[in-house]
């Protein structure tokens, strides 16, 4: 069947007929592009998360009291690493600032530089960090969401912080946290511990929060209970926990769109189906025509179906291309105000690039397969039919 | 040869009424032979053509074409019969209208094995016997009447069929037009195909190159 006659004829009709199916192509075309990048920010994201979560430490200590959280006593460190299977144990110092000039909120971010793994960590984020010269004065290193606000007041180099001690504490800018950390550090700002704590009025003695590393996972569960036994007024947050959060703000929101997407293709395919059965006068004739010059009803519905398929198929490939450009050229304008929110800074992200070939397997088969079988089956029904019933 | 036995066609209405379009056909055609079937509208004609062409099962009887009955052909087989053995000239112009002549005039063939040689070739020869060569390339909608109509007959010509189908072929013609579908009947005549000509058209009245002319009325050959 599928000789050179037939595929001339095929493209003789779509280019023919080429009014008919526009509009079907247009909305197809929007439904797919929709959908897919949807799966592209939802992949993009949680591949950053990943990334971007993975030094983050196996347990956080926050002291808890009466429903609040209150400084952690230093002490604590200690205690933390005599229990065995705990390799580091570290205090940290964070906490918001109240940026006044936009009435927003950073986050700073207290770090020890003579940690060799935070400063590891710190130089996957930004290359050729020197640290004797950012400790050598008051620096601090910033997300792209406080640079940009930064910015709009003109602190290009340094940034005039007021302590509860009612001192003012002049910080300079020494770096940018790169854009594809933006999805945690957008309104992160980190500078070295003792500077934190003096912005912050963390007492001495007192840390915000102890981090504590376990190698081997397999012990993790039990160093929780032992350390959930150690203190009754502290919370243990687990980085799976954190992990797991992120993934479920996104997921949600992903989902809520992926229920959306399934009415609209659901309705979209029923308007197809009625559109089909409902088939126009020109189409039963053409079917009537082909049926009495001898046409059998499968090379009838061949037809169809490759001609149908096209057109889905033609829709589908531009629409990936239409949610490629969208999504990791464009950078999602709209969809990604939806799916990452304004929590605190709005989410300057840039995505990367993370296509799943199973996503794109999954939306071909819900969109092409249920396309095809919403047009065969009316077709059939026209194609059994006598060609005298239709040609009446 | 196409021999008709105990021939009965009945559309149901309803559970309770039905209708007998053809009653009790009995008839044979010799080959090469041209049938001019007589009779008013609603008299049964172009449910005998549509049995004959296979595009219409009867209620009962058989329609014998060649020693085969095609009455009990399944679907399979029936298009094929219509492929290679059938060509019908209907009296509305059933064509792609956006499609061009010779696009319209290759359809029988494009099922078929032919290179794309043979069917240029095919497709030409019908044109001409048709007289519609000189429009090969223009869309059928641009068409006159006529010229639609000579495009139906070099469509129903293209696959060499035996058997040729005409249902009120006049019907939506001038004069003129009429006059030229008779001169494209009698090369036909020529060509030793069987013709059978569904009409109530006076020109048909004693053509010289009918062989038989029978009247239908109510469903039953007089």
């Amino acid at each position: 069947m599928l000789n050179s006659k037939y595929i001339n004829f095929l493209f003789l009709l779509l280019i023919t007929y080429r009014k008919k199916h526009i509009s079907i192509f247009i909305i197809s075309v929007i439904i797919v592009a929709l959908v897919t990048s949807i799966l592209f920010i939802s992949s993009a994201i949680q591949k950053d998360i990943n990334t971007t979560l993975q030094s983050q430490a196996d347990f956080t200590i926050q002291r808890y009291k009466a429903g609040k959280v209150l400084n952690t006593p230093q002490s604590w460190i200690d205690e933390f690493l005599q229990i065995d299977g705990i390799s580091k144990v570290q205090g940290r110092i964070y906490g918001m600032h109240f940026y006044e000039p936009a009435e927003t909120y950073f986050m700073i971010v207290g770090i020890d530089f003579f940690d060799d793994n935070v400063v590891k960590t710190l130089q996957t984020l930004i290359d050729n960090i020197d640290i004797d010269k950012f400790l050598s004065r008051d620096n601090m290193i910033i997300g792209s969401g406080v640079k940009k606000f930064l910015d709009e007041y003109a602190y290009k180099d340094y940034y005039n912080f007021r302590p509860p001690d009612r001192s003012i504490k002049k910080v300079y800018i020494y770096g940018t946290l790169p854009k594809q950390s933006n999805i945690v550090s957008s309104d992160m700002i980190i500078m070295d511990i003792d500077l934190a704590r003096k912005i912050l009025g963390v007492e001495d003695g007192y840390v915000t929060d102890i981090i504590i590393e376990v190698p081997n996972p397999k012990e993790a569960p039990m160093i929780r209970t032992k350390l959930t036994i150690s203190h009754f007024d502290m919370r243990i947050i687990e980085k799976e926990d954190i992990k797991r959060y992120y993934k479920n703000l996104f997921n949600y929101k992903g989902g809520v769109f992926l229920i959306l997407y399934t009415i609209v293709l659901v309705t979209f395919l029923l308007i197809l189906y009625q559109r089909y059965s409902m088939i126009s006068n020109i189409d039963s004739k053409e079917i009537a025509i082909l049926r009495s010059v001898g046409w059998k009803i499968n090379s009838i519905i061949w037809l169809k179906i490759s001609e149908n398929f096209i057109v889905a198929f033609s829709a589908y490939l531009v629409g990936v291309i239409t949610a490629y450009i969208y999504v990791f050229i464009l950078n999602a304008p709209l969809l990604k105000e939806i799916f990452l929110g304004h929590n605190n800074l709005s989410q300057d992200i840039t995505f990367s690039q993370q296509i799943n070939t199973t996503d794109l397997g999954i939306v071909f088969l819900l969109f092409v397969i249920p396309f095809i079988i919403a047009i065969i089956i009316p077709v059939w029904h026209k194609s059994i039919i006598e060609p005298t019933e239709v040609m009446r | 040869m196409i021999i008709i036995k105990n021939l009965y066609k009945e559309f149901s209405q309803d559970t309770t009424q039905s209708f007998h379009a053809l009653k009790d056909i009995n008839l044979s055609i010799n080959d090469g032979e041209c049938l001019i079937l007589n009779g008013v509208s609603g008299s049964g004609k172009s449910t005998l053509l549509s049995i004959i062409g296979a595009i219409m099962k009867p209620t009962s009887g058989s329609v014998e074409i060649d020693g085969e009955n095609i009455v009990s052909l399944s679907d399979f087989h029936t298009s094929n019969y219509r492929n290679t053995k059938i060509g019908f000239v209907t009296q509305s112009f059933h064509l792609f209208d956006e499609l061009s002549v010779k696009d319209n005039i290759s359809i029988p063939l494009i099922i078929t094995d032919l290179s794309n040689d043979e069917m240029d070739e095919y497709i030409k020869h019908a044109m001409k016997i048709a007289n519609i060569s000189h429009k090969s390339n223009q869309k059928v909608k641009t068409l006159s009447g006529g010229e639609k109509q000579r495009c139906i007959i070099a469509r129903a010509l293209v696959n060499d069929p035996q058997i040729i189908l005409c249902d009120e072929p006049t019907a939506n013609l001038d004069y003129t037009n009429s006059i030229k579908f008779i001169d494209i009947i009698k090369k036909l005549k020529e060509m030793k195909k069987t013709l059978i000509i569904a009409t109530h058209d006076p020109l048909f009245n004693n053509l010289a190159c009918a062989d038989k002319t029978l009247n239908i009325k109510e469903g039953s050959l007089e």
